[in-house]
């Protein structure tokens, strides 16, 4: 992978020149929180955000879109024109969780919606000071080492640049007379000292192995019940999850009535019918049946399949849920730490 | 819905989500509540080339109501055609009765791991069915059926609850006349008196089972779900291993392609990995049933 | 419903703002499907031309029965339509003028604003949703409702097919919105026991949800007002806020939780309508007793698997 650097004082204007390339869109402040908006204005850009409150997932799969119209008994795809467009400041943490939503959607049957729009976007990393929700440590998604076409790493005056594809390439392109090619010892001794004041900021560090082991001699336990008690099921765990795939789909008729489309909206496994069969019978009526699989998926399921859990650390459910279940508490719980409640 | 003589060439989508249309050739009640549909692509290049493992199922999409999952009836052995049988039991079931012969479905599949046939092949078997079961077996015991030189020994058990709920009455009438298999049938109750054979729960009728080689079998259960627990005692019974014990399981399929979540169990999701299972897959998953 | 026959709809208001049936007749980009597909033939908002005794195939009604002559009406329009919508909070759950619903004491509160004063139109009594006295096939949410919706239980209902309206919380939509948590940022915000379905109307404008969609099928409210009072909200406060909009909804299912035993109309209802929700609000009971900053610890062993104790 090359490296270069870019001075910190010209990234406003390298923001602005990859707007040649396509849309640009990066982590813009709302209120006391921030979201994945356009940069129409690139000093709007919010270097120091941390996490958005929903993941960029919803750059690949829009919460709510048309797959595609009927008209008495046709089906015609129903694809939106997605202009190519540039994803600013992802950290490390939401592009490993993007290379796992990438497992889940482009493995088997792809999912031609998910590819269409994930081909047409360039990831642009960023990276991260982490606060005290973060625990991308634990679940050993602090780094990457691809799944981005550029990544931009802090060092003091500089950013140094990873260029992590062909695409990547292109875009350094764009404006290359503000890229430096001159990486010496002293940068290196400042990546390192970056890294070793970085990793010490992490407040919650769990050892993740053996967690399928974890979750399988736990099944009977009492937590997921205390949980449950407490559970919303609001769903909003899932909204906010960078690698929770579930979705619904249902018909929306015109008022024609001939014709219409099949809409297709993001789903919780918290969700009361989300295991609901036609004749009535629900595989997971109870609230703790559906806890117990959402980390499921996270803890154990991905782990088995891919060997890595699909918990990618970004701390987003721990500021979410507004009764404070999440990841860490569960971890925490099943692995008989003193639990707040 | 009035079919349009249209003719309608392309190829299934590249998009997995697209629906293929399909023609209604032929539908008729089975009981007071299941119907049977035999439906055909719209082209006959791809009828004819149309193959399904027994075991697999499709999604049926009826545009404006929605989209579920059905096991397939038909075997690929008799291509051009595909059966389901379909229990009234919602909102699309509801809808689907609706239409009639000659009306175009949405259709997409077909999807699931379906029966271990390369396994199978060679081996003896034994099928067991109560009720809506032989939706998905009734694939199974015809494609065996048709290629019978393939198979070793071969018990087919039926159980209905009357003979009025029993599904495929006819043909497994004139299968039971035949002498490259047992074929043995039962009901629980018999409350018009028209029952010619055996009466009783399913499970009576392994005493009539003899000389299988437990080793080289699969044994195959379908039907609701009291049945499995004494069913599948009877199979071990037998000597039959866990992993040669086979089911077809529910979930809410919603997909068919282990993108939507839904019938996810475990690390598993029963639209890819399933519907097909073994004992033995039931016995060191949680949560499998 | 004949396949070429238009059906024939009505539509109908009682007691409450005719919000309902002005977010129809404010659709002016569909109003000529929707009165291209179907035979409207009653709606005073549109057109003067009403016919009120012919049978109907839907009928559409909005607002909460608060007369014995409102109660006669409804009955009349029950008997004469083949399906009945409530249309909006009042017709679903009584609306902000059932906030009182259960205590029995109307008379008390009406004696308190008009003092002696003599009705003579008709006989007055508690704000009560219809489904109080006729039978109901659908409801239709909110207050106002949403458009969509609306037009997504028209055509379900025409093509004769049940109209499932997507079954997550208000916080679902809020999210897909990218709204700050308003429950967060110590707002009483009704958000995750609510209905969604309303693209999360309120919080999209810095406003706490108020419930007006009507608790979701799983609400768990016992969990909600804990949270609520660890904001240091009053209990006064959330209950009123949970009643404003949640009326009958809140009383026959919560009422436990809200610290009411049923009088008056809503009594017969409770014993009589089948409470899905019954066993679950009596186990959270308890939980509200948890006092703040406690471990929760479980008494009797509960069964994650089946919730049943052992």
């Amino acid at each position: 992978m090359k490296a270069l650097k870019l001075k910190k004082g010209d990234m406003y204007t390298y923001l602005e020149s990859l707007k040649s390339y396509g849309e640009l869109w990066g982590p813009v402040s709302r209120g006391d929180k921030y979201v994945y908006g356009k940069l129409d204005n690139v000093r709007d850009v919010a270097l120091e955000a941390l996490r958005t409150i929903i993941p960029p997932k919803k750059f690949f799969v829009p919460p709510r879109f048309n797959m595609f119209r009927y008209s008495d008994n046709k089906f015609t795809e129903t694809f939106e024109d997605i202009k190519p467009r540039v994803l600013f400041g992802l950290h490390p943490c939401d592009i490993h969780g993007i290379m796992i939503l990438d497992e889940l959607f482009l493995d088997r049957f792809p999912d031609p919606y998910y590819k269409k729009r994930r081909e047409a976007t360039a990831i642009i990393g960023l990276s991260c000071t982490p606060d005290d929700k973060c625990m991308a440590r634990s679940t050993n998604t602090h780094a990457v080492e691809g799944g981005f076409d550029l990544a931009f790493n802090e060092l003091d005056e500089d950013y140094l640049v990873w260029v992590g594809s062909s695409l990547g390439d292109d875009l350094v392109r764009l404006n290359i007379d503000l890229f430096s090619e001159d990486i010496n010892t002293g940068d290196l001794q400042k990546y390192l000292a970056w890294r070793r004041k970085r990793n010490a900021r992490y407040k919650l560090n769990f050892d993740l192995t053996g967690m399928p082991d974890i979750m399988e001699l736990s099944w009977d336990s009492s937590l997921w019940q205390e949980l449950a008690d407490r559970c919303l099921a609001c769903g909003s765990c899932s909204m906010v999850c960078p690698t929770c795939n579930c979705y619904n789909v249902r018909d929306v008729s015109d008022l024609s009535l001939s014709s219409g489309v099949r809409e297709r909206y993001w789903d919780s496994c918290m969700n009361m019918e989300y295991a609901l069969v036609a004749g009535g019978h629900n595989f997971r009526e109870a609230r703790a049946e559906r806890l117990k699989l959402w980390y499921t998926h996270k803890l154990k399921a991905f782990i088995t399949e891919y060997g890595k859990p699909s918990c990618i650390g970004c701390g987003r459910c721990i500021d979410t849920c507004p009764v404070n279940i999440n990841v860490a508490e569960v971890i925490r719980s099943l692995q008989g730490q003193e639990v707040k409640v | 819905m009035i079919a349009k003589n249209q003719i309608h060439t392309a190829a299934p989508s590249a998009n997995p989500f697209m629906p293929e249309q399909m023609r209604i050739v032929r539908r008729y009640d089975l009981t007071s509540d299941v119907r049977f549909f035999q439906v055909r692509p719209m082209d006959m290049e791809r009828a004819l080339t149309f193959a399904n493992k027994p075991g697999q199922f499709m999604m049926i999409s009826l545009p404006g109501v929605g989209e579920a999952p059905f096991s397939i009836s038909s075997t690929p052995s008799r291509p051009g055609m595909l059966e389901f049988c379909i229990r009234k039991v919602g909102r699309l079931t509801d809808q689907l009765f609706k239409y009639k012969e000659n009306s175009i479905i949405g259709v997409r599949g077909p999807y699931g791991n379906g029966f271990p046939l390369e396994k199978m092949i060679g081996k003896d078997n034994l099928i067991v069915v109560g009720g809506l079961g032989a939706a998905p077996l009734r694939s199974l015991l015809l494609y065996i059926l048709d290629n019978r030189d393939q198979f070793g020994k071969f018990y087919f058990l039926h159980g209905a609850k009357t003979p009025d709920e029993m599904l495929f009455r006819k043909e497994f009438f004139e299968i039971k006349e035949r002498d490259d298999l047992k074929c043995l049938l039962t009901v629980d109750d018999d409350p018009t008196g028209s029952w010619p054979f055996q009466k009783g729960r399913v499970t009576n009728l392994f005493g009539k089972i003899e000389g299988l080689d437990p080793d080289n079998t699969y044994a195959t259960v379908c039907g609701p779900p009291v049945m499995y627990k004494y069913v599948i005692a009877e199979f071990l019974k037998l000597g039959i291993p866990k992993h040669q014990v086979l089911m077809t399981l529910e979930r809410r399929m919603h997909c068919g392609i282990g993108k939507c979540g839904h019938c996810a169990i475990g690390s598993i999701y029963t639209c890819l990995d399933g519907p097909v299972f073994s004992y033995w897959d039931v016995l060191h998953m949680k949560d499998l049933i | 419903m004949a396949d070429n026959a238009k059906p024939k709809v009505g539509f109908y208001s009682f007691s409450g703002c005719e919000g309902d049936l002005l977010t129809i007749i404010h659709c002016e980009d569909e109003l000529l499907d929707i009165f291209a597909a179907v035979d409207v033939r009653s709606f005073r908002l549109a057109s003067s031309d009403v016919h009120n005794d012919e049978p109907l195939d839907i009928a559409f009604v909005e607002g909460s029965i608060t007369t014995n002559h409102h109660a006669a009406l409804i009955k009349g329009i029950r008997e004469r339509s083949a399906l009945v919508v409530a249309l909006g909070a009042c017709a679903s759950f009584g609306g902000p003028q059932s906030a009182r619903l259960g205590y029995d004491d109307w008379e008390k509160r009406f004696k308190k604003i008009y003092g002696d004063a003599k009705l003579t139109v008709a006989r007055a009594f508690e704000s009560q949703p219809i489904d109080e006295f006729i039978k109901v096939d659908c409801y239709i949410p909110g207050c106002p409702i949403d458009k969509h919706q609306f037009f997504f239980a028209l055509t379900r209902l025409i093509k004769g097919m049940p109209v499932e309206f997507p079954s997550f919380p208000v916080c679902a939509e809020c999210k897909w919105n990218e709204n700050e948590c308003l429950l967060l940022k110590g707002e009483l915000c009704l958000g995750p026991v609510t209905a969604g379905g309303c693209n999360s109307r309120c919080p999209n404008y810095n406003l706490p949800c108020v419930g007006c969609w009507g608790p979701t099928k799983e609400a768990n409210v016992a969990s909600e007002i804990n949270l609520l009072k660890e904001r240091n909200f009053s209990e006064t406060d959330i209950v009123n806020k949970l009643r404003l909009f949640g009326g009958a909804a809140m009383v026959r299912r919560f009422a436990d939780l809200l610290g009411i035993e049923p009088q008056g109309p809503l009594k017969k209802v409770r014993s009589k309508k089948e409470d899905k929700h019954k066993p679950i609000v009596t186990a959270e009971v308890k939980k509200v007793a948890v006092p703040k900053g406690t471990k929760t610890k479980p008494k009797t062993k509960v069964n994650a698997k089946t919730g049943k104790k052992r």
